[in-house]
């Protein structure tokens, strides 16, 4: 427990006020993290059973392939379903697999890359085939696998996703632990006798943390992106159940025809991935002690 | 002061390079695609044909292949003891003529005796025969084996109970005549003696090659086009034959491209990349922006779509509920959203064959069919527990059962799980142990309704609606061996009433279309029912100078 | 160097090895079978084709006929493409998808690195705001979108590049560029973050307090050291690479590897999933032994640890 404690401290530390008032500094973080707020409160709201839109996300009409209008803000999809309460509906389940697939990615990933880069030797040669093997296997047939195993449905989808998109944090969390634990400031706490957990959790990792959540801004983006490709391979979520990945995949073909099908849904998904780029921009210069310190001590 | 001022400089500087560098490659790209326009395109090439078949055939063995893309190719390269016409009758082809002997369970064909294959040799009865016994060989292992098991012995030495060729109800009398014994009178056989498994094959050939003895470099045969080029999941190219027996084609050469995203197939009809395309090339978008066009077609086909219950889970255990389904789901729903007109249809025989009647099934009838729920004990759709549908994950089929479970809502008040599965799981699921409900669709082997009714009989392996009834089984036999064609036609009737108004283990929905557009300068495009595409007749012409009449676009 | 070479060749037939067994494993725990077919066929039928390809024995016996098969350099046999053996598919499909993989890498080192290093050295700019739009762009559009959209104006609209297919070298400008966007966007946003990172670094003060003279310099260090991390995600951008063959493929009726893989799941072609899934793990394990070797050469102090 007392280990558990010591991890969260440095972890939780820069999360404190002078955090948030150097995001404030910054405006496209902070305007980020306003519009990723919003998202999640439209997605929490819409889970709870809130209705934003006059219409429901599976309520169909005559009005097929509807184009943008009054009544319909974004048009009607090949069912007369408007496609503005189908995109907030499609949040709720983007922004959940956005959010698991990058916890499970962090979690997973830090451990294992600081275990095997703060090890060395043997463990990380062998550590590192394990991700070599992880990686190998075709993430297809995983997906396709956990599917089968757990249901269909956004459970599967969150687990299998989350398991194949840890390599690549273990990996740059080893990497960044290699190059670092051999600077100055490592072997100095290592001769004050401090800890492995001690010198891994409060010296590496917060070090460690600008590439590691750069990284994980991009986790988010490629989760709701692959779940998309899922969708165009013909392995998504279960209709009427929608997310803006399978919004996406079912429009791309109206490119010409009908360009609103595939145009908001995409919309959507820049717009979240771009806030959670500029805020992971933000949180970077935010958490990274160097950069800290060095406003401080001007 | 200085410091900073050197940083901006230099870090302007560094823009800079970068800048550069970045412009180069932007350039770069912009000139490759800028210089791309100087290639010079014609719009066609007379005497030549691109099609697009959407996926790399698995096989052109015809013992060994199944699927329609091997046909499609093979239909073109051989022919067979007969060949469809295209109003699906079946028309003299290596057989001159054929006599029905025995009370229809002895057939003699007759062959032409200028037939040649493409090395020159003719084309005799014994290639029939070796064909014919390689097919049920257990060692082929050829998966539509069981399309000849009405043959004396076949069944048995397909499956090894018999261990010699030798008594097999298959032989050739003389170079030019051959034999065939059935079990049992069937009237669809000769329709058999039309389809891709029933070619000939030359026994020297495939033996020397062994397995690749279909590569272009090696292969035989006998049809108005032969192979010239291969390339795997790519291109195929088929030239004409100028020894076929019959009129050689006018079409020199053929190309069959492998596109199979049907968005990318329809863009390279649009730029003249392709002559002919088409269900494989269009999405349903492309049909809406075409559908005026002259180059558009759309013929009916022989595939019906359904949806089918397990009657063995409950709610459809009753009768009346899969009564109340069908009669609550309006069909006109799914041209309006497929959009590729598809033809709604309530009896399982399609109009075009016979034995269809347009009143052997449940008409869309909301008011009876809540009736008949509330009878069953769930008046209004309360109280009903909500069953499974499950689907193979399509596009198309995606929408016709989100909107099946919108009228079900609407219409009955009846809630339904829509559970999508990858095709082969589905098929996997379906065939162990099938949900309450699941998406179907069955496509005519041959123009005969037996390839649909036989479907639910107890014995197919295809029925997965766990329903049967022997009264069912007795009309289907009864109509089997039944040599009058309207007492034939009324047995079938019977059994499709018995099927979609009484019984009800499925629901017909709609019936498939074709659609394909055709570029003008191209003539002579034959759809049948079948789906079968045969090229024989098309011309590639630039005879009524295509600038004037065409355009340059 | 060679000593390194030679141990991850050592190391890596183990890694085949697991990933051979579980794929192995896999395939067969995954419903469905190869001869599983929209015609159900009679039991004596599907008793043929499993005994033609030894699918009626005993799993383990499987097993070991496949490792047997492996030893030999015999990847099996395609049960769906009949007639083909699984070493003449991807002798055919891979040369394909090597060279637009390979196209569309240095396409994305060549658009990604400068646009991110411009990002970076002209931090909160409008020229940051541009990249960093433009990386977003990549990375938030789907392949097939994009695809879908280069397609259309530069095929359809403009008429100045081929829609598909493979026949010249036009032919390879839009599937590369489509390929190209996601992995560019990725080293955009990494090469940012390393720049960023060295140029607060205090030598580079240093050095750029010493004035003009070192500019070179500089460059070279700044450069140097950020293409570290450019360098390690050259594992993770393969992956990228690969994963994006399945749809860019697809898309642009591209007869590569990435396009048999996925009928070859669909249609549980069992040797085909597991050749195709040994080939990428072999590309895979290439491009992380590289890595490790560019570590070496670009900082000496991350040694490779025995």
């Amino acid at each position: 427990m007392e280990i558990v404690e010591k991890a969260k401290m440095p972890v939780v530390a820069p999360l404190d006020q002078s955090v948030m008032a150097r995001i404030r500094r910054i405006p496209t973080a902070y305007i980020a993290l306003w519009v990723i707020a919003l998202i999640c409160v439209v997605a929490l709201l819409s889970f709870m059973g809130f209705s934003l839109c006059q219409y429901s996300f599976d309520q169909t009409s005559s009005d097929f392939l509807a184009g943008p209008s009054g009544q319909h803000w974004m048009g009607t999809d090949e069912l007369g379903r408007d496609l503005f309460s189908r995109i907030v509906y499609g949040a709720r389940l983007s922004i959940a697999i956005g959010l698991t697939t990058a916890a499970v990615a962090f979690v997973i990933g830090t451990l294992y890359g600081a275990l095997s880069g703060y090890l060395g030797g043997k463990v990380d040669t062998f550590m590192m085939r394990g991700v070599d093997i992880a990686y190998s296997l075709p993430d297809l047939l995983v997906m396709i696998l956990i599917g089968v195993l757990l249901g269909r449905g956004t459970i599967g989808i969150l687990i299998a996703l989350g398991l194949v998109s840890w390599m690549g944090t273990a990996r740059l969390v080893r990497a960044q632990f290699l190059q670092l634990k051999n600077e100055e400031f490592i072997e100095a706490a290592r001769a004050q006798g401090q800890s492995g957990w001690n010198i891994v959790f409060k010296h590496l990792l917060p070090n460690a943390l600008g590439p590691i959540i750069v990284a994980l801004t991009f986790t988010v983006p490629s989760a709701i992106l692959s779940e998309s490709t899922l969708s165009f391979i013909g392995l998504g979520l279960s209709p009427p159940a929608c997310s803006w990945g399978t919004l996406a995949s079912d429009g791309w073909r109206s490119l010409r025809a009908h360009p609103h099908l595939i145009f908001f849904p995409s919309l959507f998904i820049f717009i979240t991935v771009l806030s959670f780029n500029f805020l992971g921009d933000g949180l970077r210069d935010a958490l990274d002690p160097r950069t800290r310190l060095g406003k401080k001590s001007r | 002061m200085r410091n900073i001022g050197d940083h901006r400089f230099l870090i302007s500087e560094f823009a800079k390079r970068l800048g550069h560098c970045f412009l180069a490659v932007l350039l770069l790209i912009s000139v490759l695609s800028l210089s791309a326009c100087i290639r010079p395109r014609s719009r066609f090439e007379p005497g030549v044909l691109r099609v697009n078949l959407g996926t790399e055939p698995p096989g052109l063995d015809w013992h060994t292949a199944t699927d329609s893309t091997s046909f499609d190719v093979v239909s073109n390269l051989m022919v067979g003891l007969t060949q469809y016409t295209n109003k699906l009758t079946c028309a003299p082809s290596c057989a001159k003529n054929w006599e029905v002997l025995d009370g229809g369970k002895r057939y003699l064909f007759h062959l032409r005796d200028d037939l040649r294959w493409t090395d020159g040799k003719p084309v005799t009865a014994y290639d029939f025969e070796y064909a014919w016994k390689r097919l049920l060989n257990p060692v082929t292992a050829a998966q539509y084996a069981f399309f000849l098991y009405d043959v004396v012995g076949a069944r048995e030495y397909n499956t090894g109970k018999l261990k010699s060729a030798e008594t097999l109800g298959i032989k050739a009398l003389d170079a030019h005549t051959f034999e065939i014994r059935l079990r049992k009178p069937a009237t669809y056989f000769i329709y058999l003696t039309a389809f891709c498994v029933s070619f000939p094959m030359r026994k020297d050939v495939v033996e020397k090659w062994g397995d690749r003895w279909t590569e272009p470099e090696h292969f035989v045969t006998n049809g108005p086009f032969k192979l010239t080029k291969w390339q795997h999941e790519y291109k195929m190219e088929l030239a004409a034959n100028e020894g076929y027996f019959d009129s050689v084609p006018q079409v020199k050469l053929i190309k069959m491209f492998m596109v199979p995203e049907a968005s990318t197939a329809f863009a390279l009809y649009e730029n003249d990349e392709l002559d002919f395309i088409d269900n494989r090339s269009f999405a349903t978008p492309d049909v809406e922006r075409y559908r005026n066009s002259p180059e558009y077609k759309n013929f009916p086909l022989l595939r019906a779509n359904y949806l089918a219950f397990n009657v063995t889970k409950k709610p459809f255990t009753d009768v009346r509920i899969r009564k109340a389904v069908a009669m609550a789901i309006d069909r006109s729903i799914f041209p309006r959203i497929l959009r590729r007109g598809e033809r709604p249809a309530t009896s399982w025989i399609p109009p075009a064959l016979p034995g269809y009647s347009p009143d052997s099934g449940l008409k869309f009838d909301p008011v009876a069919a809540r009736a008949l729920l509330a009878e069953a004990g769930y008046p209004g759709g309360k109280g009903l527990p909500k069953p499974e549908l499950l689907y193979p994950n399509r596009d198309d089929v995606r929408l016709t059962v989100e909107a099946t479970q919108d009228q079900l809502k609407r219409n009955l008040g009846m809630e339904i799980e829509l559970v999508n599965q990858e095709w082969k799981v589905y098929l996997a699921t379906v065939r162990k142990d099938a949900p309450p409900m699941f998406r179907n669709s069955w496509g005519a082997d041959f123009p005969d309704p037996e390839t649909f009714m036989n479907l639910f009989t107890k014995d197919c392996g295809n029925n997965d609606t766990k329903w049967s009834d022997p009264r069912y089984d007795a009309l289907i036999e009864a109509a089997q061996g039944e040599l009058n064609a309207a007492k034939r036609a009324d047995l079938y009737r019977q059994a499709d009433v018995m099927l979609c108004r009484e019984a009800v283990p499925i629901v017909p929905t709609f019936l498939a279309t074709q659609n394909i557009m055709v570029k003008p300068w191209v003539t002579g495009i034959a759809i049948n029912p079948l789906d079968l595409q045969f090229f024989k007749d098309v011309v590639v012409d630039d005879s009524q100078n295509s600038q004037t009449k065409y355009g340059a676009r | 160097m060679f000593a390194l070479i030679v141990k991850r060749i050592l190391l890596a037939i183990p890694v085949l090895l697991v990933v051979a067994s579980l794929t192995f494993v896999l395939v067969r725990i995954v419903p469905g079978g190869p001869f599983d077919a929209d015609k159900n066929l009679p039991p004596e039928i599907i008793a043929n084709l499993n005994a033609k390809y030894h699918l009626d024995k005993p799993v383990p016996e499987q097993y070991l006929l496949y490792l047997g098969r492996l030893a030999q350099g015999d990847l099996g046999v395609s049960y769906k493409y009949v007639n083909r053996t699984v070493n003449d598919i991807l002798a055919d499909a891979f040369p394909v998808s090597l060279q637009l993989g390979t196209i569309s890498l240095t396409l994305a080192v060549l658009i990604g690195v400068p646009l991110g290093a411009i990002a970076a050295v002209c931090r909160g700019r409008k020229e940051d705001v541009i990249a960093m739009f433009l990386s977003t762009l990549g990375i938030s559009v789907p392949g097939f979108v994009i695809g879908a959209t280069l397609i259309f104006v530069f095929a359809i609209k403009l008429r100045v590049l081929p829609v598909g297919l493979w026949e010249s070298p036009w032919h390879v400008v839009l599937p590369a560029v489509t390929l190209a966007f996601s992995p560019a966007a990725y080293l955009a946003r990494l090469t940012r973050a390393s720049v960023l990172e060295i140029v607060e670094k205090d030598w580079v003060r240093t050095a750029r307090s010493k004035g003009l003279s070192q500019w070179n310099t500089v460059l070279k260090h700044i450069l140097r050291n950020s293409l570290i991390p450019v360098v390690t995600v050259l594992g993770p951008l393969t992956a990228i690479v690969i994963t994006g063959s399945f749809v860019v493929e697809y898309i642009y009726a591209i007869p590569g590897m990435g396009r048999f893989f996925i009928t070859a799941v669909m249609n549980r072609d069992y040797d085909l999933i597991l050749g195709t899934t040994l080939v990428f793990a072999v590309l895979l394990i290439i491009a992380n032994t590289f890595v490790d070797l560019a570590y070496q050469f670009l900082d000496p102090r991350m040694r490779i640890e025995d």
